[in-house]
């Protein structure tokens, strides 16, 4: 039996397809902005902070870096209702993803804070920084810099890991796909076309990225 | 009165005692050369004096006022009057040479930026970086970051400034233009303490020579008589022997 290729058939259903991909990108920031909040805040925390509350950074992240995301995403969605918790599929596969993020950020900020310069903090000890002012002046922008080639991986990653929402019937880019397979049986076709927009996705991320960290930090990242 | 009094002071590190019944006056205006050999403890009493390594016994007073370096805000205060210059720069390598010089004035002591600039751009050009402004550390030679350093320190506007071997790491022809800068701020009445290896550089902008050795200082006096005339045999040892390189 032989397949006989008609995209002519899901052009119809491109529309749909794109406001797919923009749930998509609106999942991949807000989940990575989270993270990206949560993990510079538990990198501070590893890094500077007393040792009772690394230790309870520490389990987050080996929590959170060590269970399949699916799982928690279930945990959240499924479990939490028990407990009076509800959350729409869009907000758990949100938060989920956020503290999934949050856990490798914080991993990641963290080996940039490590690679702090101590003699810059020497440095500015000394003209009357403050503790936070250091942090904020001298180590944070040099670990912008450091760090900002592995967000930007990072951030492919998130934005690639939101077609798990499909799994609780959140309208993105897969699901989308899913739908519109149901009504029209096209697989080869649509999943292909579905998987060409994740490829245009996360290329105008990292192009657009390494042109911002240029522009910001001056971080040289190899555009392909 | 004395700009800066140090009496019996003693600092370690962990249970290495690194210096020991050090005293020193400075005066107003006095440029102090301290020399000696490696592992003297000549950069240990400038990261004492500037708060970096408590001292363990001993006294440091600014005109006249003990300093207790266990108090943070005694601290900071002090750092408003002392500057110091360290020997491997410390640049922020995350700034420019502008911004690096108008930071702590403009973020830290909250001075306005434009007031700010105009002095750090002037204080640039007058060390021949006028047109560096916008580079980055690591775009620069070492003399040209040394001086950096330097530029960033007088904008903190500090009445004592510290210089720990500010032309160790220099080309010789570098050396000149910072030894030039140094030079002029002592003739502008700057206190300074000044830590270095070049002994005809020292022997012509000190006021007072400090020869160290084993953590304690063995002999102090004039250039004239640290070089020409030394009385102690370990000063003697020292002087003839880096005189002859
Ligand atoms: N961070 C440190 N931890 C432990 N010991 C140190 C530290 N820094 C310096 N020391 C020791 O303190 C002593 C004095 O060191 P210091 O750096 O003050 O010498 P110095 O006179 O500046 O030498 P140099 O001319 O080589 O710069 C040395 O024995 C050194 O090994
Ligand atoms: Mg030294």
């Amino acid at each position: 039996m032989s397949y006989t290729l008609q995209f002519g058939q899901i052009w119809p259903f491109l529309p749909r397809l794109l406001e797919g991909a923009v749930v998509s990108l609106q999942i991949a920031v807000l989940a990575f902005c989270g993270g990206l909040l949560i993990g510079t805040a538990c990198a501070g925390v590893k890094s500077f902070g007393p040792r009772w509350l690394a230790r309870i950074v520490g389990a987050y992240v080996v929590f959170f870096t060590n269970t399949p995301q699916l799982v928690q995403i279930y945990f959240l969605y499924f479990a939490l209702p028990d407990m009076g918790i509800l959350l729409s599929s869009f907000m758990a596969v949100v938060i989920g993803m956020t503290l999934n993020a949050g856990a490798y950020l914080t991993e990641i900020q963290r080996a940039g804070f490590e690679s702090r310069r101590a003699s810059e903090m020497e440095a500015a000890e000394v003209m009357g920084f403050s503790r936070l002012q250091q942090i904020r002046y001298v180590i944070l922008p040099h670990v912008a810099k450091v760090l900002f080639p592995p967000l930007s991986n990072q951030f492919i990653i998130v934005t690639l890991g939101t077609s798990m929402a499909a799994v609780f019937g959140v309208e993105e880019l897969t699901g989308e796909a899913f739908n519109i397979n149901a009504q029209t049986f096209r697989s080869i076709e649509i999943f292909s076309v579905t998987a060409g927009i994740y490829v245009v996705l996360t290329l105008a991320a990292s192009v657009g990225l390494a042109l911002l960290g240029r522009v910001l930090f001056r971080a040289r990242t190899e555009l392909i | 009165m004395h700009h800066l009094d140090i009496a019996g002071l003693e600092a370690r590190y962990g249970e290495h005692t690194v210096l020991s019944g050090i005293d020193l006056t400075v005066g107003r205006a006095d440029v102090i050369g301290l020399i000696g050999p490696s592992g003297s403890g000549k950069s240990t009493i400038l990261r004492v004096l500037m708060g970096l390594l408590p001292p363990v016994a001993g006294m440091v007073k600014l005109d006249g006022e003990g300093v207790n370096y266990a108090d943070a805000t005694q601290v900071r205060r002090l750092r408003d009057r002392i500057a110091i210059v360290f020997q491997q720069y410390n640049l922020f390598q995350n700034m420019s040479v502008l911004e690096n010089v108008c930071v702590a004035p403009v973020k830290i002591k909250k001075r306005p930026r434009k007031e700010v600039e105009e002095e750090a751009r002037a204080l640039l050009a007058k060390v021949g970086l006028g047109d560096k402004l916008k580079r980055y550390p690591d775009e620069l030679s070492g003399g040209q970051q040394q001086r950096v350093a330097i530029v960033r320190a007088l904008a903190l506007h500090p009445e004592i400034l510290l210089l720990d071997e500010v032309t160790a790491a220099l080309d010789p022809e570098l050396v000149s233009e910072v030894l030039d800068t140094i030079r002029l701020l002592a003739k502008e009445g700057m206190t300074m303490l000044i830590v270095s290896h070049e002994m005809a550089f020292i022997r012509e902008v000190a006021s007072r020579v400090v020869f160290m050795a084993g953590g304690k200082i063995v002999e102090t006096g004039a250039p004239a008589q640290i070089f020409d005339a030394p009385e102690h045999a370990r000063t003697r040892d020292f002087v003839s022997k880096i005189l002859r390189h």
